[in-house]
């Protein structure tokens, strides 16, 4: 991006589509030979598909899964709800206790509030202070009658990471399936279903340079989880998500992937590097503290400065920097966030603080434009504060 | 976390990003009031400071943390108060505040505290005169 336009740092909400994504998906738009529901079985309607089939694999292979494992959806939210719902709803009437956290996204939260609403017993756990879920904690959780555990691969606000690997591992041994939500950890960090023993792992695209309106679920063949669909109509997707796919928005899906799967440790050591010199830059702005901590996703940096109140801090970045604010309390219905909340954080420190998510395009020229310009505006906020604010906002 | 779209007035915009009064009063504490209100489960906290002068308030700076509706209400209140008589000041109440600045509903608890602020602040320059 120019000097003049503004610096974008909030990936985690949703990253640009990739111009090459773009570019493709127009194209399969606008050629004449890709019209056909590929669930037809005339010579263009098997010409749709094999292109559905192509970019089906792009998306496995980013998660090194098997392309007859992944389930198209019309994004993360439906992935989740799919993966939550139907496991739990198909576990029978002997496996009724889910295990979750505290600081899903909401869609995992609302689709387990459902199952509560259904007569599951959910088990909600609480994160340790640093955002961390720990297996331990998933061991105690687990009953004779869990049907399914959902966590987080990587949380969207502060991009801590959960071990999945480890508590799959836990889940296998007891015959419990795993879901996790990987909408903001793939394409950012290498993830491995297949070696990682997950049952279930949900997708978005427009998380990793692809376009909105679409994503994926990962479901184990081998064993596979029981899963109910929530919707009905046509059989398609092996049954679990009848509608007729979007072409172009599948090849986009899967271009996407390959485009994020490419030098995605360089990537992701890059974005790290860049998270570092951020973090390192805002200390001009300090007391200030980072909500979150290691290990997590190398492009998300959740701070917090002390004195400070979202609202105005956001109105100060507005138009120079993009990012999301810890709160949403410039309305007379939104609360502070119920992630920095499950964290222990208090509302006024909830309200001092800010997500900044990086990307791929993000430069270092960038981050060190922003960091100077969150400084500058806090040191101006702060100005005007009165004695003793300092310490009692934090 | 992506915050409520909130729209901002001309002159929200102008008064925040420029902050007239923000700040303490410099100089010899005689003659100075001050003024405080604070609702911190509100996101709200508003200090004013004026100098007394033969029965007028001759110079106000404020303090505050808050959301950007705050701040602009608090500048325009410390504005509004120069050159008023002590005590009987009358046009800062959080009705005529959220008018000027065209502050929607859910500000107005806000903007209440802000009232709060100006009125302890007249009652102790009231005193000090």
């Amino acid at each position: 991006m120019g000097d003049g336009e503004p610096i974008y740092l909030d990936h985690a909400a949703t990253a640009p589509l990739d111009a090459r994504v773009a570019a493709l998906m127009a194209a399969c738009l606008a050629d004449p030979t890709l019209q056909a529901n590929p669930a037809s079985a005339h010579a263009a309607g098997r010409r749709s598909a094999e292109r559905i089939a192509c970019a089906r694999a792009e998306v496995a292979a980013l998660v090194n899964a098997a392309a007859e494992s992944i389930v198209l959806t019309s994004g993360a939210t439906e992935s989740v709800n799919l993966g939550i719902l139907g496991t739990a709803r198909a576990a029978g009437v002997a496996r009724r206790h889910v295990v979750t956290s505290r600081v899903e996204h909401r869609s995992g939260l609302d689709a387990c509030r459902q199952l509560e609403r259904e007569g599951f017993d959910v088990t909600w756990l609480r994160p340790r202070p640093d955002g961390t879920i720990e297996t331990s904690q998933v061991e105690e959780a687990l009953r004779p009658d869990t049907a399914l555990v959902s966590l987080m691969h990587a949380n969207n606000e502060t991009g801590v990471l959960t071990d999945v690997a480890a508590i799959a591992g836990l889940c296998n041994a007891r015959g419990v399936p795993l879901h996790s939500d990987a909408a903001q950890s793939a394409g950012k960090i290498p993830i491995d279903v297949e070696s990682s023993g997950i049952a279930l792992m949900s997708f978005s695209a427009h998380k990793l340079g692809g376009p909105k309106g679409i994503g994926a679920l990962y479901v184990r063949r081998r064993p596979r989880p029981g899963l109910q669909p929530l919707m009905f109509g046509g059989g398609h997707e092996g049954g679990l998500r009848s509608g007729t796919l979007a072409l172009h928005q599948v090849v986009g899906f899967g271009a996407a992937c390959t485009l994020a799967g490419a030098g995605l440790a360089e990537e992701a050591a890059r974005q790290h590097a860049l998270r570092g010199r951020l973090w390192q830059s805002l200390q001009a702005a300090e007391p200030l503290w980072r909500n979150g901590a290691e290990p997590a996703l190398p492009g998300i940096l959740n701070v917090g400065f002390a004195g400070i109140e979202g609202e105005s801090l956001l109105l100060e970045m507005d138009g120079v920097l993009a990012l999301s604010s810890g709160s949403a309390c410039s309305s007379a219905s939104a609360e502070p966030s119920y992630v920095l909340r499950g964290l222990g954080r208090s509302d006024l420190a909830i309200q001092a603080s800010v997500r900044l998510s990086l990307g791929r395009a993000t430069t270092a020229d960038e981050i060190d434009r922003a960091a100077a310009l969150l400084v500058g505006a806090v040191r101006r906020l702060r100005a005007a504060l009165p004695p003793g604010a300092l310490e009692r906002i934090a | 976390m992506t915050p409520t779209a909130v729209r901002y007035s001309v002159r929200v915009l102008e008064l925040f990003r420029t902050l007239p009064g923000a700040g303490s009063l410099r100089g010899s504490p005689a003659g100075i009031a001050t003024g405080e209100s604070m609702a911190l489960d509100r996101g709200a906290w508003v200090r004013f400071e004026a100098r007394v002068a033969t029965g007028r308030i001759v110079e106000c700076r404020f303090q505050a943390w808050g959301c950007p509706h705050l701040l602009a209400a608090a500048a325009l209140a410390a504005g509004r108060l120069v050159h008023d008589a002590a005590g009987q000041a009358s046009r800062c109440d959080a009705a005529s505040l959220a008018l000027e600045l065209d502050a929607p509903a859910e500000k107005m608890g806000r903007l209440l505290v802000v009232e709060d602020a100006w009125r302890a602040l007249l009652s102790e320059a009231a005193r000090v005169q």
